[in-house]
């Protein structure tokens, strides 16, 4: 025992030779360090400039840390606004994902032209920033909530068809194959045998998405799309710091305690 | 339950992969309704390719079988396809090494699978299941002896139990053929005894043909009616299991019999 593994020359197979990779890490590491060179010397990083702006600076971090709490009654309507935006996109796009992340599949959609242009269409959607999207809706439907919940709806779809449609290729699909065994069709199999295997990381997704939705469609908002962005928007422009805190605030306990919540049920889903 | 039976024939069946590979060569089978069909053979000897050119799975490149009413043609010949291929699907059950269940959804659901061919899309979407089917389902949850458990989760189920969901899942198409790919090759030895009787039971009590590859040799020879030994996709043996002794077996196996070619551990039959 002890002499045939000591011993070199009795190997019954060659050993493989480890793969060199240095040249290629070598490489890798210069084209990042060049990049990153280009880029500083690109946006022309200035840091005499952010040491003179420091003293504006500090002024209006002071009055940040003054919440005007008087403000609060005002902030309501847009804070509901917001959390409806919130609540309205994700019920829309979960209803419109899930269809669609059965189409994004290579385990669920059969067909290889459809499955690619679902694919193309749902990488065009998420290549897009939420906010590009709600620019252009508030240029196309007009300021409000409306063109803030579509936008929501497209970033939302793009995100849950990925995570969705890679939860279903990595799915076993066992029960699938029976069922086509069986003599269901496609869309029966899928029904039948996948959805049920997906549906709580579906759930998980869709908490998730809501989660980001809060915080997006506070971002969105800057541009008119509805919300406690408008808001935003109204107090920075007159540098009225201490409303402007609140409102941070009011973000900050909302994503929080959204959060909490649904970091709670999501534990629970899986 | 009633279950009408149909005939399998094969002639002159060849199945080359697409990588060019020969997983069947030049199979003529004839199996009538209501037997029980034992299939031995190596790792690699074509078993699971035989069982799935019988529904459609594998698609065959020349010859031709027939499953009742039904025709599966090599390449030239028609093809069966869409609703044509999912009604002989319906007609045939299969039931696998991994069980094959969904397995964040309940058993009955599980079972239910059986009844999609038949059921409408939208029936299906909803959730919402025709009371028979339901019944049918329940009915053939009984006939496994796993009724108690129809609204458990299929995780939360033994190998064994789980195997026989599976069973009651083919019940529940009505189906003429059984087909079953090394059904006992996750269990152990007294639930693979148990999962076997079933398949027994079925083939007795309904006259459903059962083909079932195995891998231990003592299964197939105990509980099946004919035995057919595979050897590089070719059929070696085909004759009753009392009538396969230790040369035949070497035949099949190219080599002699070992205490892994038997569930029970010994070097004997
Ligand atoms: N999809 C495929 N593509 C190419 N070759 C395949 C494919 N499926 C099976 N084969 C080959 O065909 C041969 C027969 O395979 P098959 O699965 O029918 O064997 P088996 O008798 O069921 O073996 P096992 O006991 O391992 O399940 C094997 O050599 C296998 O590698
Ligand atoms: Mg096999």
């Amino acid at each position: 025992m002890s002499t045939s593994l000591s011993s070199p020359t009795q190997h019954r197979h060659e050993r493989p030779t480890k793969p060199k990779l240095g040249a290629k890490y070598a490489a890798a590491t210069a084209v990042l360090l060049i990049i990153t060179i280009w880029a500083g010397i690109g946006v022309q990083v200035d840091l005499p400039a952010i040491a003179a702006n420091w003293r504006n600076a500090t002024t209006n971090i002071v009055q940040l840390l003054q919440p005007d709490y008087g403000f609060f009654p005002k902030t309501i309507p847009a804070l509901l606004e917001t959390l409806q935006m919130a609540v309205i996109a994700t019920v829309i796009s979960s209803a419109l994902s899930l269809p669609l992340a059965f189409l994004a599949s290579r385990a669920t959609n059969p067909r290889p032209k459809l499955l690619a242009a679902v694919r193309f269409l749902m990488n065009m959607i998420r290549s897009v920033p939420d906010i590009l999207f709600a620019s252009i809706l508030v240029a196309v439907v007009g300021v409000g909530a409306l063109s803030g919940i579509m936008a929501l709806v497209l970033f939302n779809i793009s995100i849950i068809v990925k995570l969705v449609s890679e939860s279903l290729d990595g799915e076993d699909a066992g029960a699938q194959e029976a069922a086509l065994a069986a003599g269901a069709s496609w869309p029966k199999a899928n029904r039948a045998a996948m959805l049920p295997q997906i549906l709580p990381s579906f759930a998980s997704q869709v908490l998730y998405t809501f989660e980001l939705n809060i915080r997006a469609s506070t971002v969105i908002g800057l541009v008119g799309a509805g919300g406690l962005g408008i808001l935003i928007d109204n107090v920075r422009s007159f540098f009225r710091y201490h409303e402007l805190s609140l409102i941070i605030l009011e973000i900050l306990v909302l994503v929080l305690v959204l959060e909490a919540l649904s970091a709670w049920l999501r534990k629970k889903l899986v | 339950m009633e279950h009408t039976a149909a005939d399998i024939r094969f002639s002159d069946v060849s199945v080359t992969y697409p990588n060019g590979y020969t997983g069947l060569k030049t199979i003529d089978l004839n199996i009538p309704a209501g037997e029980m069909v034992g299939i031995v053979g190596l790792s690699g000897a074509g078993k699971s390719t035989l069982i799935r050119t019988i529904n459609g799975l594998v698609p065959i490149t020349s010859g031709s079988i027939t499953v009742g009413a039904h025709q599966l043609n090599g390449r030239g010949g028609a093809q069966l396809r869409g609703k044509d291929l999912r009604e002989l699907r319906s007609n045939v059950g299969m039931v696998f090494q991994s069980f094959n269940l969904a397995k964040r959804t309940t058993v009955l659901n599980n079972v239910l699978m059986g009844r999609l061919y038949h059921t409408s899309a939208w029936r299906i979407l909803l959730g919402a299941w025709k009371n028979d089917d339901v019944e049918l389902a329940m009915s053939a949850l009984e006939r496994v002896e796993i009724v108690p458990k129809a609204y458990e989760k299929a995780s939360s189920l033994s190998g064994g139990q789980q195997q026989r969901v599976a069973i009651a899942r083919t019940l529940a198409q009505r189906p003429q053929v059984i087909l079953a790919d090394e059904p006992v090759a996750s269990l152990d030895p007294p639930t693979s005894h148990v999962v076997m009787r079933d398949l027994q039971r079925i083939n007795a009590d309904l006259g459903i043909t059962v083909m079932v590859n195995l891998h231990f040799l003592d299964l197939a020879r105990r509980y099946s009616d004919r035995l057919i030994g595979l050897r590089s996709g070719e059929v070696v043996f085909d004759g009753a299991g009392a009538d396969a002794d230790e040369s035949v077996f070497e035949n099949i196996y190219g080599r002699s019999l070992t205490a892994e070619d038997v569930l029970d551990g010994q070097a004997v039959l």
